[in-house]
Protein backbone atom coordinates (compact mmCIF):
# COMPACT_ATOMS: atom_id res chain seq x y z
CA UNK A 1 0.00 0.00 0.00
CA UNK A 2 2.87 2.33 0.70
CA UNK A 3 4.05 1.91 -2.87
CA UNK A 4 0.80 3.13 -4.44
CA UNK A 5 1.58 6.88 -4.18
CA UNK A 6 4.98 6.30 -5.75
CA UNK A 7 3.43 4.33 -8.59
CA UNK A 8 0.98 7.17 -9.12
CA UNK A 9 3.88 9.64 -9.23
CA UNK A 10 5.58 7.49 -11.86
CA UNK A 11 2.38 7.30 -13.91
CA UNK A 12 2.10 11.09 -13.62
CA UNK A 13 5.65 11.44 -14.94
CA UNK A 14 4.88 9.19 -17.91
CA UNK A 15 1.65 11.09 -18.55
CA UNK A 16 3.57 14.35 -18.54
CA UNK A 17 6.34 13.01 -20.75
CA UNK A 18 3.92 11.68 -23.38
CA UNK A 19 1.01 14.10 -23.37
CA UNK A 20 1.72 17.28 -21.41
CA UNK A 21 5.35 17.96 -22.27
CA UNK A 22 4.60 19.86 -25.46
CA UNK A 23 1.56 21.64 -24.08
CA UNK A 24 3.22 22.92 -20.92
CA UNK A 25 6.38 24.22 -22.58
CA UNK A 26 6.51 28.01 -22.83
CA UNK A 27 9.16 29.16 -25.30
CA UNK A 28 12.40 27.69 -23.90
CA UNK A 29 11.05 27.00 -20.43
CA UNK A 30 9.88 23.45 -20.05
CA UNK A 31 8.45 21.84 -16.98
CA UNK A 32 10.84 19.44 -15.21
CA UNK A 33 8.10 17.46 -13.52
CA UNK A 34 10.19 14.34 -12.68
CA UNK A 35 12.76 16.39 -10.76
CA UNK A 36 9.98 18.36 -9.05
CA UNK A 37 8.23 15.19 -7.92
CA UNK A 38 11.50 13.70 -6.70
CA UNK A 39 12.29 16.88 -4.75
CA UNK A 40 8.78 16.97 -3.30
CA UNK A 41 9.12 13.34 -2.20
CA UNK A 42 12.53 14.15 -0.70
CA UNK A 43 11.04 17.03 1.26
CA UNK A 44 8.14 15.06 2.69
CA UNK A 45 9.51 11.50 2.94
CA UNK A 46 12.50 9.74 4.48
CA UNK A 47 15.77 9.62 2.67
CA UNK A 48 15.84 5.89 1.84
CA UNK A 49 12.48 5.68 0.04
CA UNK A 50 13.12 9.09 -1.50
CA UNK A 51 16.49 7.95 -2.86
CA UNK A 52 15.05 4.76 -4.29
CA UNK A 53 12.15 6.68 -5.76
CA UNK A 54 14.60 9.16 -7.27
CA UNK A 55 16.51 6.34 -8.91
CA UNK A 56 13.38 4.73 -10.36
CA UNK A 57 12.01 8.13 -11.37
CA UNK A 58 15.23 8.82 -13.26
CA UNK A 59 14.83 5.54 -15.15
CA UNK A 60 11.17 6.23 -15.91
CA UNK A 61 11.62 9.86 -16.90
CA UNK A 62 14.51 9.17 -19.25
CA UNK A 63 13.38 5.79 -20.59
CA UNK A 64 12.74 7.43 -23.92
CA UNK A 65 16.20 9.08 -23.98
CA UNK A 66 19.59 7.79 -25.10
CA UNK A 67 20.12 4.26 -23.62
CA UNK A 68 23.70 4.93 -22.55
CA UNK A 69 22.53 7.75 -20.27
CA UNK A 70 19.82 5.79 -18.48
CA UNK A 71 22.02 4.65 -15.61
CA UNK A 72 23.43 8.13 -15.16
CA UNK A 73 20.00 9.67 -15.11
CA UNK A 74 18.87 7.24 -12.42
CA UNK A 75 21.94 7.98 -10.37
CA UNK A 76 21.57 11.75 -10.75
CA UNK A 77 17.95 11.64 -9.63
CA UNK A 78 18.86 9.43 -6.70
CA UNK A 79 21.61 11.86 -5.70
CA UNK A 80 19.20 14.76 -6.10
CA UNK A 81 16.71 13.10 -3.77
CA UNK A 82 19.41 12.19 -1.26
CA UNK A 83 20.88 15.67 -1.35
CA UNK A 84 17.48 17.32 -0.90
CA UNK A 85 16.73 15.02 2.04
CA UNK A 86 20.05 15.83 3.67
CA UNK A 87 19.55 19.58 3.20
CA UNK A 88 16.01 19.34 4.56
CA UNK A 89 17.10 17.33 7.62
CA UNK A 90 20.25 19.27 8.40
CA UNK A 91 18.77 22.74 7.90
CA UNK A 92 15.43 21.73 9.37
CA UNK A 93 13.46 23.43 6.57
CA UNK A 94 9.93 24.34 7.50
CA UNK A 95 9.08 27.57 5.81
CA UNK A 96 7.56 27.71 2.36
CA UNK A 97 10.30 29.99 1.04
CA UNK A 98 13.04 27.66 2.22
CA UNK A 99 11.37 24.73 0.51
CA UNK A 100 10.94 26.73 -2.67
CA UNK A 101 14.59 27.78 -2.55
CA UNK A 102 15.59 24.16 -2.13
CA UNK A 103 13.41 23.14 -5.05
CA UNK A 104 14.76 25.96 -7.24
CA UNK A 105 18.38 25.07 -6.48
CA UNK A 106 17.70 21.38 -7.02
CA UNK A 107 15.99 22.03 -10.32
CA UNK A 108 18.74 24.33 -11.59
CA UNK A 109 21.35 21.77 -10.56
CA UNK A 110 19.48 18.95 -12.26
CA UNK A 111 18.87 20.94 -15.43
CA UNK A 112 22.50 21.99 -15.60
CA UNK A 113 23.72 18.42 -15.15
CA UNK A 114 21.31 17.15 -17.82
CA UNK A 115 22.52 19.96 -20.08
CA UNK A 116 26.14 18.95 -19.47
CA UNK A 117 25.31 15.36 -20.33
CA UNK A 118 23.69 16.40 -23.59
CA UNK A 119 27.03 18.01 -24.59
CA UNK A 120 25.24 20.75 -26.51
CA UNK A 121 27.12 23.77 -27.84
CA UNK A 122 26.75 27.16 -26.15
CA UNK A 123 26.57 25.85 -22.63
CA UNK A 124 26.30 29.21 -20.84
CA UNK A 125 23.56 30.45 -23.13
CA UNK A 126 21.69 27.21 -22.66
CA UNK A 127 22.05 27.45 -18.88
CA UNK A 128 20.09 30.68 -18.86
CA UNK A 129 17.66 30.01 -21.69
CA UNK A 130 16.83 26.43 -20.79
CA UNK A 131 18.12 25.39 -17.36
CA UNK A 132 17.31 28.50 -15.31
CA UNK A 133 14.15 29.36 -17.24
CA UNK A 134 12.85 25.82 -16.87
CA UNK A 135 13.76 25.73 -13.18
CA UNK A 136 11.97 29.01 -12.46
CA UNK A 137 8.91 27.87 -14.39
CA UNK A 138 8.85 24.56 -12.51
CA UNK A 139 9.33 26.36 -9.19
CA UNK A 140 6.18 28.34 -9.89
CA UNK A 141 4.32 25.06 -10.14
CA UNK A 142 6.07 23.92 -6.95
CA UNK A 143 4.83 27.07 -5.21
CA UNK A 144 1.24 26.25 -6.17
CA UNK A 145 1.78 22.68 -4.98
CA UNK A 146 3.25 23.74 -1.61
CA UNK A 147 0.56 26.35 -1.08
CA UNK A 148 -2.10 23.69 -1.49
CA UNK A 149 -0.16 21.02 0.37
CA UNK A 150 0.63 23.24 3.36
CA UNK A 151 -2.97 24.45 3.31
CA UNK A 152 -1.91 28.07 2.99
CA UNK A 153 -4.83 28.43 0.57
CA UNK A 154 -7.87 26.28 1.20
CA UNK A 155 -11.36 26.18 -0.22
CA UNK A 156 -12.69 27.51 3.08
CA UNK A 157 -10.36 30.50 2.96
CA UNK A 158 -11.30 31.27 -0.63
CA UNK A 159 -14.98 31.05 0.33
CA UNK A 160 -14.32 33.35 3.30
CA UNK A 161 -12.96 36.04 0.95
CA UNK A 162 -16.22 36.13 -0.95
CA UNK B 1 21.91 0.43 22.33
CA UNK B 2 21.50 3.85 20.88
CA UNK B 3 24.84 3.55 19.20
CA UNK B 4 23.74 0.21 17.68
CA UNK B 5 20.52 1.75 16.46
CA UNK B 6 22.40 4.67 14.91
CA UNK B 7 24.92 2.32 13.36
CA UNK B 8 22.16 0.15 11.85
CA UNK B 9 20.33 3.18 10.62
CA UNK B 10 23.49 4.59 9.08
CA UNK B 11 24.40 1.16 7.72
CA UNK B 12 20.96 0.81 6.08
CA UNK B 13 21.35 4.19 4.37
CA UNK B 14 24.76 3.19 3.11
CA UNK B 15 23.54 -0.19 1.90
CA UNK B 16 20.66 1.39 0.10
CA UNK B 17 22.81 4.02 -1.49
CA UNK B 18 25.46 1.48 -2.46
CA UNK B 19 22.75 -0.73 -3.96
CA UNK B 20 21.46 2.19 -6.02
CA UNK B 21 24.98 3.03 -7.14
CA UNK B 22 25.60 -0.59 -8.11
CA UNK B 23 22.39 -0.73 -10.12
CA UNK B 24 23.24 2.51 -11.83
CA UNK B 25 26.76 1.26 -12.47
CA UNK B 26 25.36 -1.95 -13.91
CA UNK B 27 23.14 0.07 -16.23
CA UNK B 28 26.09 2.23 -17.24
CA UNK B 29 28.56 -0.60 -17.75
CA UNK B 30 26.16 -3.17 -19.21
CA UNK B 31 24.21 -0.54 -21.09
CA UNK B 32 23.62 -2.37 -24.38
CA UNK B 33 22.28 -5.47 -22.60
CA UNK B 34 20.33 -3.95 -19.73
CA UNK B 35 19.03 -0.58 -20.84
CA UNK B 36 16.81 -1.89 -23.69
CA UNK B 37 15.18 -4.20 -21.15
CA UNK B 38 14.59 -1.42 -18.62
CA UNK B 39 13.57 1.28 -21.05
CA UNK B 40 11.51 -1.21 -23.06
CA UNK B 41 9.59 -2.26 -19.96
CA UNK B 42 9.02 1.33 -18.85
CA UNK B 43 7.95 2.44 -22.29
CA UNK B 44 5.62 -0.54 -22.73
CA UNK B 45 4.03 -0.32 -19.30
CA UNK B 46 3.91 3.43 -18.70
CA UNK B 47 4.44 5.34 -21.93
CA UNK B 48 2.54 3.21 -24.43
CA UNK B 49 -0.97 3.55 -22.88
CA UNK B 50 -0.59 7.33 -22.80
CA UNK B 51 0.80 7.27 -26.30
CA UNK B 52 -2.36 5.46 -27.44
CA UNK B 53 -4.52 8.01 -25.63
CA UNK B 54 -2.58 10.84 -27.26
CA UNK B 55 -2.97 9.24 -30.67
CA UNK B 56 -6.71 8.86 -30.07
CA UNK B 57 -7.00 12.50 -29.03
CA UNK B 58 -5.04 13.66 -32.07
CA UNK B 59 -7.20 11.46 -34.31
CA UNK B 60 -10.37 12.77 -32.71
CA UNK B 61 -9.20 16.33 -33.24
CA UNK B 62 -8.44 15.42 -36.83
CA UNK B 63 -11.88 13.89 -37.23
CA UNK B 64 -13.51 17.03 -35.82
CA UNK B 65 -11.56 19.21 -38.24
CA UNK B 66 -12.36 16.92 -41.15
CA UNK B 67 -16.01 16.90 -40.12
CA UNK B 68 -16.10 20.71 -40.09
CA UNK B 69 -14.38 20.81 -43.49
CA UNK B 70 -16.83 18.28 -44.95
CA UNK B 71 -19.79 20.15 -43.49
CA UNK B 72 -18.56 23.27 -45.24
CA UNK B 73 -18.12 21.38 -48.51
CA UNK B 74 -21.59 19.89 -48.14
CA UNK B 75 -23.12 23.32 -47.61
CA UNK B 76 -21.30 24.64 -50.67
CA UNK B 77 -22.37 21.64 -52.74
CA UNK B 78 -25.99 22.01 -51.60
CA UNK B 79 -25.96 25.68 -52.51
CA UNK B 80 -24.40 24.91 -55.89
CA UNK B 81 -26.96 22.18 -56.53
CA UNK B 82 -29.77 24.55 -55.65
CA UNK B 83 -28.35 27.14 -58.07
CA UNK B 84 -28.02 24.50 -60.79
CA UNK B 85 -31.62 23.41 -60.27
CA UNK B 86 -32.74 27.01 -60.58
CA UNK B 87 -30.65 27.43 -63.72
CA UNK B 88 -32.17 24.24 -65.13
CA UNK B 89 -35.68 25.52 -64.49
CA UNK B 90 -34.79 28.86 -66.07
CA UNK B 91 -33.32 27.01 -69.03
CA UNK B 92 -36.57 25.11 -69.55
CA UNK B 93 -38.56 28.33 -69.36
CA UNK B 94 -36.28 30.21 -71.72
CA UNK B 95 -36.33 27.33 -74.21
CA UNK B 96 -40.12 27.46 -74.22
CA UNK B 97 -40.13 31.18 -75.02
CA UNK B 98 -37.33 30.94 -77.55
CA UNK B 99 -39.64 30.45 -80.50
CA UNK B 100 -42.22 32.87 -79.22
CA UNK B 101 -43.25 35.38 -81.87
CA UNK B 102 -44.86 38.75 -81.52
CA UNK B 103 -48.26 39.47 -83.08
CA UNK B 104 -48.08 41.12 -86.50
CA UNK B 105 -47.12 44.78 -86.27
CA UNK B 106 -45.53 44.46 -82.87
CA UNK B 107 -42.05 43.77 -81.56
CA UNK B 108 -41.19 42.08 -78.29
CA UNK B 109 -39.29 43.79 -75.49
CA UNK B 110 -38.20 41.00 -73.16
CA UNK B 111 -38.32 41.92 -69.49
CA UNK B 112 -37.90 40.26 -66.15
CA UNK B 113 -40.24 40.69 -63.20
CA UNK B 114 -38.56 42.50 -60.31
CA UNK B 115 -41.42 42.50 -57.85
CA UNK B 116 -45.08 41.60 -57.63
CA UNK B 117 -47.70 43.34 -55.52
CA UNK B 118 -50.99 41.97 -54.27
CA UNK B 119 -52.35 40.36 -51.16
CA UNK B 120 -54.77 37.61 -52.22
CA UNK B 121 -53.70 37.56 -55.87
CA UNK B 122 -50.98 39.52 -57.65
CA UNK B 123 -52.47 42.67 -59.13
CA UNK B 124 -49.41 44.53 -60.35
CA UNK B 125 -45.78 43.87 -61.11
CA UNK B 126 -42.61 45.81 -61.73
CA UNK B 127 -40.38 44.84 -64.64
CA UNK B 128 -36.77 45.70 -65.33
CA UNK B 129 -37.41 47.54 -68.57
CA UNK B 130 -38.52 51.14 -68.78
CA UNK B 131 -38.60 54.15 -71.06
CA UNK B 132 -34.94 53.63 -71.96
CA UNK B 133 -36.03 50.39 -73.66
CA UNK B 134 -39.01 52.07 -75.31
CA UNK B 135 -41.57 50.86 -72.79
CA UNK B 136 -44.35 53.40 -72.35
CA UNK B 137 -47.69 53.33 -70.51
CA UNK B 138 -50.51 51.51 -72.27
CA UNK B 139 -48.32 48.86 -73.89
CA UNK B 140 -49.66 45.30 -73.61
CA UNK B 141 -47.61 42.76 -71.69
CA UNK B 142 -47.69 39.06 -72.46
CA UNK B 143 -45.72 35.94 -71.76
CA UNK B 144 -45.39 32.71 -73.69
CA UNK B 145 -48.77 31.53 -72.34
CA UNK B 146 -50.91 34.56 -73.03
CA UNK B 147 -51.96 38.03 -72.00
CA UNK B 148 -50.64 39.27 -68.69
CA UNK B 149 -51.61 42.93 -68.46
CA UNK B 150 -50.53 46.37 -69.56
CA UNK B 151 -47.95 48.96 -68.64
CA UNK B 152 -49.42 51.70 -66.47
CA UNK B 153 -46.32 53.70 -65.63
CA UNK B 154 -42.85 53.77 -67.02
CA UNK B 155 -39.60 55.10 -65.63
CA UNK B 156 -36.13 55.11 -67.10
CA UNK B 157 -35.16 51.57 -66.08
CA UNK B 158 -38.37 50.04 -64.74
CA UNK B 159 -42.04 49.96 -65.49
CA UNK B 160 -45.17 49.00 -63.57
CA UNK B 161 -47.68 46.58 -65.05
CA UNK B 162 -51.32 46.30 -64.20
CA UNK B 163 -52.13 42.60 -64.33
CA UNK B 164 -55.34 41.05 -65.62
CA UNK B 165 -56.05 40.00 -62.07
CA UNK B 166 -56.51 43.60 -60.98
CA UNK B 167 -60.30 43.93 -60.37
CA UNK B 168 -60.38 47.36 -62.04
CA UNK B 169 -58.88 46.02 -65.25
CA UNK B 170 -61.09 45.32 -68.29
CA UNK B 171 -60.18 43.66 -71.57
CA UNK B 172 -62.37 43.60 -74.63
CA UNK B 173 -62.53 39.91 -75.56
CA UNK B 174 -63.85 37.54 -78.15
CA UNK B 175 -64.54 33.84 -78.08
CA UNK B 176 -62.25 32.31 -80.64
CA UNK B 177 -64.67 29.67 -81.86
CA UNK B 178 -67.86 31.73 -82.06
CA UNK B 179 -66.32 35.18 -82.57
CA UNK B 180 -68.82 36.59 -80.08
CA UNK B 181 -67.59 39.27 -77.74
CA UNK B 182 -67.62 40.17 -74.08
CA UNK B 183 -65.50 41.86 -71.48
CA UNK B 184 -62.97 40.01 -69.41
CA UNK B 185 -62.46 41.15 -65.85
CA UNK B 186 -61.40 39.73 -62.57
CA UNK B 187 -63.64 39.26 -59.57
CA UNK B 188 -61.92 38.55 -56.31
CA UNK B 189 -64.09 35.58 -55.32
CA UNK B 190 -64.87 34.21 -58.77
CA UNK B 191 -61.63 34.70 -60.63
CA UNK B 192 -61.40 35.72 -64.24
CA UNK B 193 -64.83 36.01 -65.89
CA UNK B 194 -66.21 36.91 -69.29
CA UNK B 195 -68.79 39.55 -68.61
CA UNK B 196 -71.49 40.91 -70.86
CA UNK B 197 -71.65 37.76 -72.95
CA UNK B 198 -75.16 37.28 -74.40
CA UNK B 199 -77.15 34.44 -72.93
CA UNK B 200 -77.93 33.11 -76.35
CA UNK B 201 -74.33 33.39 -77.51
CA UNK B 202 -72.45 30.27 -78.54
CA UNK B 203 -69.97 29.39 -75.87
CA UNK B 204 -68.90 26.12 -74.27
CA UNK B 205 -66.39 24.88 -71.80
CA UNK B 206 -62.97 24.66 -73.40
CA UNK B 207 -63.47 27.50 -75.85
CA UNK B 208 -60.60 29.90 -76.09
CA UNK B 209 -61.01 33.56 -75.15
CA UNK B 210 -58.89 36.10 -77.02
CA UNK B 211 -58.48 39.83 -76.96
CA UNK B 212 -60.79 41.41 -79.53
CA UNK B 213 -58.59 44.38 -80.36
CA UNK B 214 -61.44 46.78 -79.62
CA UNK B 215 -60.68 49.61 -77.26
CA UNK B 216 -57.22 50.16 -78.66
CA UNK B 217 -55.14 48.92 -75.77
CA UNK B 218 -54.61 45.32 -76.79
CA UNK B 219 -54.10 43.97 -80.26
CA UNK B 220 -56.54 41.37 -81.41
CA UNK B 221 -55.81 37.68 -80.94
CA UNK B 222 -53.91 37.60 -77.66
CA UNK B 223 -54.86 34.51 -75.68
CA UNK B 224 -56.55 35.42 -72.42
CA UNK B 225 -57.69 32.02 -71.26
CA UNK B 226 -60.00 29.07 -71.68
CA UNK B 227 -63.64 28.80 -70.68
CA UNK B 228 -63.92 26.83 -67.45
CA UNK B 229 -67.69 26.99 -66.81
CA UNK B 230 -70.77 28.48 -68.41
CA UNK B 231 -74.03 29.24 -66.62
CA UNK B 232 -77.15 30.54 -68.35
CA UNK B 233 -79.60 31.80 -65.71
CA UNK B 234 -83.03 32.07 -67.30
CA UNK B 235 -83.91 35.37 -65.62
CA UNK B 236 -80.72 37.18 -66.73
CA UNK B 237 -79.54 38.71 -69.96
CA UNK B 238 -75.93 37.58 -69.87
CA UNK B 239 -74.16 34.29 -69.27
CA UNK B 240 -71.89 33.68 -66.29
CA UNK B 241 -68.67 32.53 -67.87
CA UNK B 242 -65.62 31.67 -65.83
CA UNK B 243 -62.22 31.56 -67.47
CA UNK B 244 -59.00 29.82 -66.64
CA UNK B 245 -56.34 32.41 -67.41
CA UNK B 246 -53.71 31.29 -69.89
CA UNK B 247 -50.92 32.93 -67.93
CA UNK B 248 -50.11 31.72 -64.45
CA UNK B 249 -50.01 34.90 -62.41
CA UNK B 250 -48.33 33.22 -59.48
CA UNK B 251 -45.23 32.29 -61.46
CA UNK B 252 -44.54 35.35 -63.54
CA UNK B 253 -40.86 35.73 -64.38
CA UNK B 254 -40.05 36.47 -68.00
CA UNK B 255 -42.46 38.78 -69.77
CA UNK B 256 -42.64 40.56 -73.11
CA UNK B 257 -43.83 44.07 -73.65
CA UNK B 258 -45.49 44.50 -77.02
CA UNK B 259 -44.12 47.56 -78.74
CA UNK B 260 -45.91 48.72 -81.86
CA UNK B 261 -43.66 48.82 -84.90
CA UNK B 262 -43.55 52.24 -86.45
CA UNK B 263 -44.13 52.36 -90.15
Amino acid sequence: MKLIPYVIYLILMAFHAVILQGVTTIFTASLNLPALIVLAVAIYKDDIPATWFGFVAGLVAFAGGPPEQLGWQGLIMALLALGACQVRVRLNLDSLRAKLLLVLCGLILHNVVVLLMSQADGFLVNVFTYAVAGAVYTTLLAWVFFVLKERVITVERIKAIF
Amino acid sequence: MKWTSNFVSSYLRTVNFVAICLLALALIIMGPQLTPLVSGTVVTVLYYPFSKIKTSIVNMMGVAEENARLQLLLREATLRLSNLNEIQRENVRLRSVLNFEAPPGYSLVPARVISITGTAVPISAVINKGSRSGVTPGMPVINQDGLVGRVVSSFEEVATIELLTNPTHRVAARVAESREMGIVRYRTHEGLILDNFPILGRIEVGYQVLSSGLGGTYPAGLIIGTVRSVERPSEETFCRVEIDPAANFNTLEELFVLRERRQ
